[in-house]
């Protein structure tokens, strides 16, 4: 059992030191576009405590910089003191930009308010939640709005929305949910946004939304949102948003070729480290789990 | 894991550690690999990839999980007379093997499997391997209660209800947050305001 445990030590140490290594943040160029920042923004990303999310705010906001985004909406369930807290560790970190926000989690309904500062009751119909969104000059996105969530939108509240997540990781399980999210989009005149909904599994932004803004701030994003000058790239090359963009973008080469993935920024040493990392990882994690729980037996 | 009645049994017939400084090891040791477990676990299924910087601190605050459910134990086995605590500490978290298998093969899925296909996997692991592990450490630690701890059938069955009782509470009500009561209002039909 020593033994195993020697071997549990040393797979864990060396998993540590290889993904400590390769741990470093991409360089990443900003993108401008037709006169345009083009800012990567995760407008759905949750933080421990209170929001069934895994990393803290203070390891939420590295690991967004370390995935490429500029910008992420930290929305607590029905709270924004944790987006508070994001955004504060944020602006001493030297970003990336951290938007306060709620999600605000209904029976009938979910909805991103982003850029407010006062969190807003669930307890109302959508409609309300929206003005009162809007009172504190934040933008009201429909999360993930499934048929489930279709009857708490009317046609007035649809059109009182900003935005809509036309993509949401939900949507690779699932044709049919993809499908709904997107006639939830077209039922509209929407924002395109793509999110990834983080709560830990996964890549912050794996789902994104590509923000076209004329200054690279909170109220520069918040106001290309209102204005619809986004794009969000789904699979296969396919786009979502402001069809002059999407023109632009695809005329220009480089978004369309970083959403891809193709210029991720990460060298293949990372990348080997990673792997071995990972591999390592897994390994010394069972073997210290049989060794830890099996020793009071053999005493 | 397999035979959690003869383990138990075998176990509590150990001999007592000696008091002091091991005793205080051996009533952490567990707790804390647990943590540890926790933490590679939220650094890896984020980035696939274990660093220093995500799994230090996630180990630190996520053991909050250990620490809920030794204040639970303490709430049932806190006047038990068949061994100190932290020897009852000892012998709880060496049942915790298939929740740390689950947690293990979380890993394995976001380490191995692309991100888009993940999700799905995820979901099964979840729900489907994680009601057998529910009911599987349940069983565990029945025979915790039963035979480490002594207690007849019915008792260590209250004993066991009470114990996930506190620290799933805790646990779900620090990580989860205001957002359980419209989530159950939702599952269950309830609607609120107008």
């Amino acid at each position: 059992m020593t033994a195993l445990r020697w071997i549990a030590a040393c797979l864990l140490l060396a998993s540590l030191t290889a993904g400590t290594i390769a741990d470093t943040r991409p360089a990443h160029a900003h993108l401008i576009l037709g006169g345009y920042y083009v800012m990567a923004v995760d407008f759905h990303v949750h933080s421990f405590p209170l929001s069934w999310a895994t990393l803290a705010p203070w390891d939420t906001v590295p690991e967004a910089g370390r995935q490429g985004l500029d910008a992420i909406a930290i929305v607590g369930h029905n709270h924004v003191w944790v987006s508070k807290a994001g955004r504060a560790f944020a602006r001493m970190a030297g970003g990336p930009l951290v938007l306060t926000g709620e999600e605000i989690v209904s029976a009938r309904y979910h909805l991103l308010a982003v850029g407010i500062d006062s969190t807003i009751d669930w307890r109302q119909p959508a409609a309300r939640a929206i003005e009162q969104i809007h009172r504190q000059e934040g933008v009201a996105i429909a999360a993930h709005p499934l048929a489930q969530y279709w009857p708490a939108y009317d046609a007035q509240t649809r059109r009182a929305l900003d935005g809509a997540e036309v993509l949401h990781p939900i949507a690779y399980g699932s044709g049919e949910l993809a499908a709904q999210l997107r006639q939830f989009y077209n039922s509209a005149p929407l924002t395109a946004i793509g999110d990834s909904d983080y709560h830990g599994l996964g890549p912050i932004g794996l789902c994104r939304t590509y923000v076209f803004t004329r200054e690279e701030s909170q109220s520069g994003i918040l106001d290309a949102v209102r204005r619809g000058r986004t794009v969000v790239y789904a699979r296969a090359g396919r786009a979502y948003g402001d069809p002059a963009l999407i023109s632009l973008a695809a005329a220009d080469g480089r978004l369309p070729r970083i959403a891809s993935g193709a210029a991720s920024g990460v060298s293949p040493a990372a990348g080997f480290l990673n792997a071995f990392s990972r591999v390592a990882g897994i390994l010394g994690l069972t073997a210290a789990a049989v060794a830890g729980l099996v020793t009071t037996r053999s005493r | 894991m397999l035979n959690p009645g003869a383990a138990y049994r075998f176990l509590a017939q150990q001999a007592q550690p000696p008091p002091g400084r091991s005793g205080a090891w051996l009533s952490w040791r567990k707790p804390l690999l647990v943590a540890v477990v926790l933490g590679c676990t939220m650094s890896l299924i984020t980035s696939a990839s274990l660093s220093l910087r995500l799994a230090g601190p996630a180990a630190f605050y996520w053991g909050f999980v250990p620490l809920a459910e030794i204040a639970a134990l303490a709430a049932v086995c806190w006047r038990a007379k068949r061994s100190p605590f932290g020897r009852t500490v000892d012998l709880f978290f060496a049942g915790h093997g298939p929740w740390l298998l689950w947690l293990i093969g979380l890993c394995a899925i976001w380490s191995f499997v692309p991100p888009i296909h993940a999700f799905v996997f995820t979901r099964v692991w979840l729900y489907g391997a994680g009601a057998i592990v529910i009911v599987w450490s349940a069983y565990i630690d029945f025979c915790f209660f039963r035979f480490a701890m002594g207690k007849k059938p019915a008792r260590a069955s209250r004993d066991l209800l009470v114990q996930r009782l506190v620290s799933w509470t805790i646990i779900v009500a620090i990580f989860g947050g205001p957002a359980i009561v419209p989530e159950l209002a939702a599952q269950l039909g309830v609607r609120f305001g107008p």
